[in-house]
């Protein structure tokens, strides 16, 4: 088969400088739509996918293994569970068993009071929760009123760049605390946490229980947290491991994410009936064009070839516009939900579905009114208006 | 009458490019149900937030808190409150939720005293079965709003387990009030016990105050913040509506990036009934060079290119604004976040206002290739032919 030369393509798109601005607009238009909503998409699931340690085992209050915020444990407990079960990990004598308190509170930023998700630690924390560090400064000390923040939790606090915020002096409650340093967790919900100092957080929020007991096991098993949860009546608790918590947790914000994913799916399907609708358009009133073609002795599948790669270049040119818009405008840019802040990412997964759907856009927007057009006997084709 | 008898031409028009039509239909389409489903949302956020004429009621939460689980007052405060000048009554309320974080479907436990009921109770509030009076009887009962009795499907009689509580079902209140007609009403004493490792023995969530006059709602709230200034636990006073407003703010945030969508929703008819409306006047000339032949006027010619740009958007408009309304009616969507609840606008008014826009869009649209057309004479038609 004849093939038409690439050029033939290549010097029809300047041929109606309209009709091209029209397709190239049109498919960065929509793959932007599509990667934003994508983006959207998978930092929402991504901020909702955290997969809590099978290791680490919670213990909660009864009838509160919905939400670590509701739930109320004795001060005494974590002693108790030490002195009770043996097989903890443990480092340089420190064994790990975490009493904690997660509380949502506001942080005074000028006039503003921003709700983050504030979490009561002693040393052992960074123990149980082993994908946690603390990237620059130090872990908050006992009785000084210092808290670090987490990645996310930082531009939630309104600073871009996280490092910024140490030695800054933030209100909460009606105590001044200085943040010490700055924790990354490998991209999980706790960099949009604040973590402080247990007994600090204590007097500020006044509580005097704790919200949970988080431990590490090594050598012991589940079920030995399970089956002392279950004789130790007296302290009303119940054992989950930080994984279920999690999904569990993910169960609740379903919902939502459905709602977000099923409008992202619907912005993409509109976008892709509004670029189908313009690459038709352009291609298919080239009739008399197309019976010329054949006239000069071109098969079809050379002409539908050579419009295909005609409406890939137009929509892949507007393919790489929307991706260079979406890595330098909204690549990074964080979004704040009751679940965590999220980040507009423009992964190589995002991008590579951009140009995916501008190269989709570009093969079905051309076939179909490609067909239209060598569907036409010659003479017919001929007589057709352009 | 001319301008009558165009229209089985201009759908005619409409139907010689069936793939074309239905790909902008399809389009407007799915703007419009994004467009109506977004409005609805945002009348339900303005219908629970904001402050109307004549509003008495008063929410006073612990200061600083938002969620109803770190919300602590102590139940003395009531009688502090009651005292204070242009208090008609207070309600000692705890409220008991699975979880702060927003979501769908949650179920909101509101506990009151006993003999508080009365003001509990919506004031648009009818007990459409079971009674108050079964209410009082057992400690565990609950009067259940009606949209959640709905989506639970739960009867009087029944044994209700939600965010750890088991309640009896003593009543089905039906409102239109959405912070009623989603949550159960249960005894305050069972709800403190329940609810809470060794029960919260008198501490509860928040107190709702009815002020004697409204114009002192603002003097009133200051009054009671005033009192507890320095107390052990200080407290935060609002008007109802704006507490809730307070409470939903990740919903209300969530309105507003919704508000932006809903924007480009409309951008995305406009631009789509004009590519249409544009692309399909480049393919006719020949066609409108023939009816300028055949006596049809310009202004007859544009008039029937604005009826095409009405024609295709009004169906694109109604077939999304149907859509969208019936999900909304369906579907009941009611959103929770820390304990207060904000319900989708059920009414067809943002259905209505789609498909009213979707029509003004499709015009506008047309106006200007439609203008461009009327004034274009034979000769040219037919030299572009």
């Amino acid at each position: 088969m004849k093939l038409l030369p690439f050029e033939y393509a290549t010097r029809n798109l300047g041929r109606s400088p309209v009709r091209l601005f029209l397709t190239v607009f049109g498919s960065a238009l929509v793959v932007l739509l599509i990667m934003v909503a994508g983006s959207f998409m998978v930092g929402m699931q991504a901020a909702l996918d955290v997969s809590g340690s099978q290791k680490n085992i919670m213990l909660l209050g009864a009838g509160s293994v919905e939400s670590v915020e509701r739930s109320e444990v004795g001060m005494d407990t974590p002693g108790i569970v030490a002195g009770s079960i043996s097989g903890f990990r443990t480092r340089a004598g420190i064994e790990g068993v975490s009493p904690e308190i997660h509380i949502q509170m506001p942080l005074k930023v000028g006039d503003e009071d921003r709700l983050v998700l504030i979490r009561g630690v002693r040393s052992e924390a960074f123990l149980v929760h082993d994908q946690v560090s603390i990237t620059s400064g130090h872990a908050p000390r006992s009785g000084r009123n210092e808290m670090v923040v987490g990645k996310l939790a930082a531009r939630t606090l309104g600073f871009n760049d996280a490092k910024d915020a140490i030695d800054t002096t933030i209100m909460l409650d009606d105590d001044a605390y200085t943040i010490s340093g700055i924790l990354e967790a490998d991209g999980g919900i706790v960099e949009s946490e604040v973590w402080t100092s247990l007994t600090d957080l204590q007097i500020t929020s006044q509580r005097d229980t704790l919200s949970c007991v988080i431990v590490a096991l090594d050598s012991a098993k589940p079920s030995d947290l399970e089956m002392f949860a279950a004789s130790r009546i007296d302290l009303e608790l119940v054992a989950i491991s930080e994984d279920e918590y999690f999904s569990a947790l993910s169960k609740f914000y379903k919902p939502i994410e459905m709602m977000v994913v099923m409008t992202c799916i619907m912005i993409a399907i509109g976008g892709m009936l509004g670029g189908f609708n313009s690459t038709y358009a352009a291609f298919a009133s080239r009739v008399r064009e197309v019976g010329t073609l054949q006239t000069l002795g071109y098969q079809r599948g050379a002409i539908a070839l050579s419009l295909v790669q005609e409406s890939i270049l137009s929509s892949s040119v507007g393919a790489i516009i929307a991706c260079g818009i979406a890595i330098f405008t909204l690549d990074g840019f964080s979004i704040r939900f009751s679940m965590g802040t999220f980040t507009l990412s423009m992964t190589a997964g995002i991008i590579a579905l951009g140009i995916g759907s501008g190269l989709l856009l570009g093969v079905i927007g051309a076939i179909a009114p490609a067909l239209r057009c060598l569907r036409l006997p010659i003479p017919e084709a001929l007589r057709a208006s352009e | 009458m001319r301008t009558l008898r165009v229209i089985p031409t201009v759908l005619k028009q409409i139907k010689r490019s069936p793939i074309r039509s239905s790909l902008t239909l399809g389009g407007i389409a799915i703007a419009m149900f994004l467009f109506v489903m977004v409005e609805s949302m945002r009348s339900g956020v303005q219908e629970a937030t904001e402050m109307t004429a004549g509003e008495t009621t008063l929410v006073v939460y612990r200061e600083n808190r938002y969620c109803p689980f770190s919300s602590r007052l102590p139940q003395y405060y009531e009688d502090r409150i009651k005292q204070i000048d242009g208090v008609a009554s207070v309600v000692p309320i705890q409220i008991h939720v699975s979880n702060c974080g927003a979501s769908l479907d949650v179920v909101t436990f509101r506990g009151v005293p006993r003999d508080s009921i009365q003001h509990a109770i919506a004031k648009d509030g009818v007990i459409v079965e079971g009674s108050i009076s079964d209410w009082k009887k057992r400690g565990d009962s609950a009067i259940v709003g009606s949209a959640l009795a709905k989506r639970r499907g739960i009867k009087v009689g029944d044994l209700f387990s939600a965010a750890g509580i088991d309640v009896f079902v003593a009543g089905i209140q039906e409102t239109s009030q959405a912070q009623d007609k989603n949550a159960a009403i249960v005894q305050l004493p069972f709800l403190q016990e329940a609810a809470r490792k060794g029960g919260t023995g008198t501490i509860v969530t928040q107190f709702n105050v009815q002020v004697e006059n409204h114009n002192n709602l603002e003097l009133v709230a200051s009054s009671i913040d005033e009192t507890f200034a320095h107390d052990e636990h200080p407290t935060s006073t609002f008007p109802e509506k704006a507490f809730v407003g307070r409470a939903a703010r990740d919903i209300v945030q969530l309105a507003e990036v919704a508000g932006m969508l809903a924007w480009g929703a409309l951008a995305a008819v406009f631009a789509l009934v004009a590519n249409a409306v544009v692309l399909a006047m480049r393919d006719r000339v020949r066609d409108h060079a023939v009816l300028q032949t055949l006596g049809y006027t310009g202004w007859l010619i544009g008039w029937m290119v604005l009826l095409e740009g009405a024609i295709i958007a009004l169906i694109g408009g109604l077939l999304g604004g149907l859509a969208a309304f019936l999900t909304v009616q369906f579907g009941q969507f009611n959103m929770t976040m820390e304990g207060v609840n904000i319900e989708m606008a059920t009414g067809p008014s943002a259905a209505i206002m789609g498909v009213v826009l979707a029509l003004g869009l499709g015009m506008f649209a047309a106006l200007i290739p439609a203008l461009r057309l009327a004034r274009t004479d034979i000769a040219t038609c037919f030299r572009a032919v």
